[in-house]
């Protein structure tokens, strides 16, 4: 299979059934795919007439209570920042796909890059926390896909699945494992009637509170302007705003530990480690092996959480090994919290490849050589 | 004998949220009325039509109309009701969805989602409130905004024609079209009830006073009696206005029906369709 | 003895803005304003000659703030205190229950 239909079989199966979309190279086979199937399982697909529309769409849904998702690339993912924002301030859960291409603008619209690796955290204005991840396989694809909408129910928050051109197109086969085995987590019903139930004020110990649907008689109060616990406006209010901005900014930094996901390949006896991420980290397997049969002892570590960043894993590595090396098809985006993260304890070398290509497993080879000296 | 300290009005102590009250709408403006006329057109529907309501709003004095409401409400962004709204009824098509929004908020803004809404004739019903200026932001321009007023950003006259909202949804399709003003607040009330009751895309566009800008800057009336006064002389019935000249009705307020197609099919209905062809294959 | 058709004319002080639009509303001259301010600043419209009053409740049409009613007898006031029982008054325990919890400080910050 495709990425692109590991990734809508694995939507499908953790159980979304509304895509709103808008054609766009690269993504626009998703929204192909989607349209094909989800009418035969009893989802609902439309396509918008912008992208501002398609991800208010999927927020409005996701409040009627099923699951939704929507694909787009580079330029709609600017399009779609201010809905991303209203999505995180009524706590609404949702999956973006971003499939990156070549920017900036309309830029180089059928080759891969990762440069959208920094808008996905901050893109929006105001203060947030947000989970992104980052695919490599097309096996991934379908086992991200599930991850993502676990992820958002569970912290009822955007999700962002940041894979690229390359990623998306690429064709090998995946393993679907048979229904009991995977993990499908439902949105949390409220228990008490509608008299008693504050929408926004969880139990003590939780981080989110449960999530009626429109239309079930709890009287909602679903607002973009700040809110109190009731969900209604307030003007002015600091400790009010405080309490709401720190929570749904905790929820996800403080929870880094139980979000975090990543692989280590070799890195027991290392004196180099490459850091790196989706398609890079397929290059870097390559320049991985042919640095070790030269000799030089290096390891692997691949992020597939990008967003909470693990500072605690980058901080130990740091101290064990010599030199960190980040190969990114950007001007050096993540190198910059590994070597915030690092606190100085190791060199740290960038090795960027702007223009729409793969890194050559030599010049990564060449960026280990010269970290091992 | 009641005490009058903290009285409210009966429909109010039964379909609003009265902790929030007084409301924050100014002194005289005319959103007050447009919430008398939703919830007395609910309750000449019947309590199943109003459990099976919810609102969603824009941005701007009359985004915050249906907050006051104890039903679920949604209070989106600026221009993006009806995406929303679009999304919200596609998952529960058995739901009521009431838009209200202002005339900025449809028709500058959102005026892509306007005509698209209107186009797959969806079945939500959108009341549209137009004061003729951006008022919650200080009484800027609009695209209701006559020709040679002066506003906050047209402090020397309004050079732009503006737009005549009901041949705009003539043409994008929707069909249920509907024009009146805070004075008639039986007939819209009416309205509100066949928009509510029609199954495809309904517009019922209010023309509103807001005694603090568009009172002073357009119409040189601070006191909201006046403007309601200028409201009762300068409205023209639909029937009456077909047999006048254009010079004639030269800045006058055409109200009535104007359109119901209630023949068309909504766009759920389609939809339904749709799944059970594919499903039968 | 009055002849009054009405029971009481009910404008509230909690939400009255002062508008004067059911001044403006009422074809038979029922409502006048008070000489005094009450106790937010205002000037109250009140029934000055409430035996004009027919009952067609325009005023409380025109009135923006829902402030106004007119309660013709004993049975509409009855009605108004059971709508109040029924639908108002159980939604104001979730206000002091957050109160009560909020007060305590959260468990988050």
């Amino acid at each position: 299979m495709t990425g692109y239909d590991a990734l809508v079989e694995g939507a499908i199966t953790a159980g979304c059934r509304f895509f709103a979309g808008y054609p766009i190279t690269p993504s626009t086979e998703i929204a192909e795919r989607m349209s094909n199937r989800l009418p035969k399982v009893g989802g609902i697909f439309i396509q918008m007439e912008d992208e501002l529309a398609s991800i208010i769409a999927i927020i409005g849904a996701s409040w009627g209570g099923l699951k939704a998702m929507t694909a787009t690339s580079g330029p709609g993912f600017s399009l779609m920042q201010e809905g991303l924002g209203f999505a995180i301030i009524t706590e609404t859960p949702i999956v973006l796909v971003d499939v990156m291409r070549g920017g900036p603008s309309t830029g180089l619209v059928t080759l891969p890059s990762q440069g959208d690796v920094m808008q996905a955290r901050w893109g929006s204005h105001g203060d947030y926390a947000i989970i992104a991840l980052a695919p490599w396989s097309s096996q991934e694809m379908f086992d991200l896909a599930i991850k993502a909408f676990n992820l958002a129910e569970i912290y009822r928050n955007p999700v962002i699945i940041l894979s690229d051109e390359v990623v998306a197109h690429i064709r090998e086969p995946i393993k679907i494992p048979p229904p009991d085995e995977i993990e499908v987590v439902e949105r949390r019903k409220p228990s008490v009637p509608p008299t008693e139930f504050i929408p926004y004020l969880p139990e003590p110990g939780e981080w989110v509170s449960p999530m009626p649907a429109f239309g079930e008689g709890y009287n909602l109060l679903v607002e973009s302007v700040m809110h109190d616990e009731f969900g209604h406006r307030i003007g002015m209010g600091q400790p009010i705003a405080e309490r709401k901005i720190k929570r749904i900014y905790y929820k996800i930094e403080k929870n880094v530990e139980k979000i975090a996901m990543y692989e280590e390949k070799g890195l027991e006896d290392a004196d180099v480690a490459i850091v790196t991420y989706g398609s890079s980290a397929r290059t870097s397997l390559k320049a991985m092996k042919d640095a070790r049969n030269l000799g030089i002892k290096v390891g692997m570590l691949r992020l597939i959480t990008l967003w909470p960043f693990y500072d605690k894993l980058i901080e130990e590595l740091s101290s064990k090994v010599k030199s960190i090396v980040v190969p990114e098809m950007n001007m050096g985006k993540i190198v910059r919290e590994v070597e915030r993260a690092s606190k100085g304890q190791c060199k740290i070398l960038s090795v960027p490849k702007v223009g729409g290509v793969l890194h050559n497993p030599d010049e990564i080879l060449s960026a280990v050589k010269l970290a091992a000296r | 004998m009641i005490q009058e300290e903290n009285f409210e009005h009966i429909l109010a102590k039964k379909y609003m949220r009265t902790e929030l009250l007084p409301h924050a709408f100014c002194s005289g403006c005319g959103i007050g009325i447009i919430e008398r006329m939703i919830l007395m057109a609910f309750e000449e529907l019947g309590e199943e039509e109003w459990k099976r309501t919810v609102f969603v709003s824009g941005i701007g004095c009359s985004g915050w109309t249906p907050l006051y409401f104890r039903s679920d409400v949604a209070h989106t962004l600026h221009g993006r009701a009806l995406p929303f709204a679009i999304g919200l009824k596609l998952a529960k098509p058995e739901l009521n969805v009431v838009v209200v929004m202002g005339d900025g908020d449809s028709m500058a803004i959102g005026g892509n989602h306007l005509i698209h809404a209107a186009r797959r004739n969806i079945g939500l019903t959108a009341i549209i409130v137009t004061n003729m200026v951006y008022s919650l932001t200080g009484g800027q321009m609009a695209p209701t905004t006559p020709e040679g007023a002066i506003t906050q950003t047209t402090p020397y006259g309004n050079i732009e024609p503006n737009f005549d909202l009901i041949e705009l949804m003539k043409a994008a399709g929707a069909t249920y079209l509907a024009r009146w003003t805070t004075y008639h607040v039986i007939q819209a009330k009416n309205s509100i009830k066949k928009a509510v009751k029609h199954k495809g895309f309904s517009v019922v566009e209010i023309v509103s006073q807001c005694p603090t800008f568009m009172g002073r800057y357009v119409l040189n009336k601070s006191d909201p009696r006046d403007i309601m006064q200028w409201f009762k002389e300068n409205s023209i019935p639909v029937s009456v206005a077909a047999t006048k000249s254009p010079e004639e009705l030269k800045g006058k307020i055409i109200v009535g029906e104007f359109l119901h197609k209630p023949e068309v099919m909504e766009y759920t209905e389609r939809l339904k369709l749709l799944r059970e062809r594919v499903g039968r294959r | 003895m009055s002849t009054a058709k009405v029971r009481q004319i009910v404008v509230s002080d909690k939400l009255c803005k002062a508008c004067y639009l059911c001044i403006w509303a009422c074809p038979w001259g029922v409502l006048e304003i008070k000489e005094e301010r009450n106790w937010r600043g205002i000037k109250k419209p009140y029934a000055a000659k409430i035996e004009q009053c027919r009952a067609c409740r325009l005023c409380e049409l025109y009135c923006p703030d829902f402030a106004i009613q007119v309660v013709v007898d004993e049975e509409e006031e009855r009605k108004i205190l059971e709508v109040e029982e029924r639908y108002e008054r159980k939604w104001f325990d979730r206000l002091k229950k957050r109160d009560e919890i909020i007060s305590k400080g959260v468990w988050w910050l």
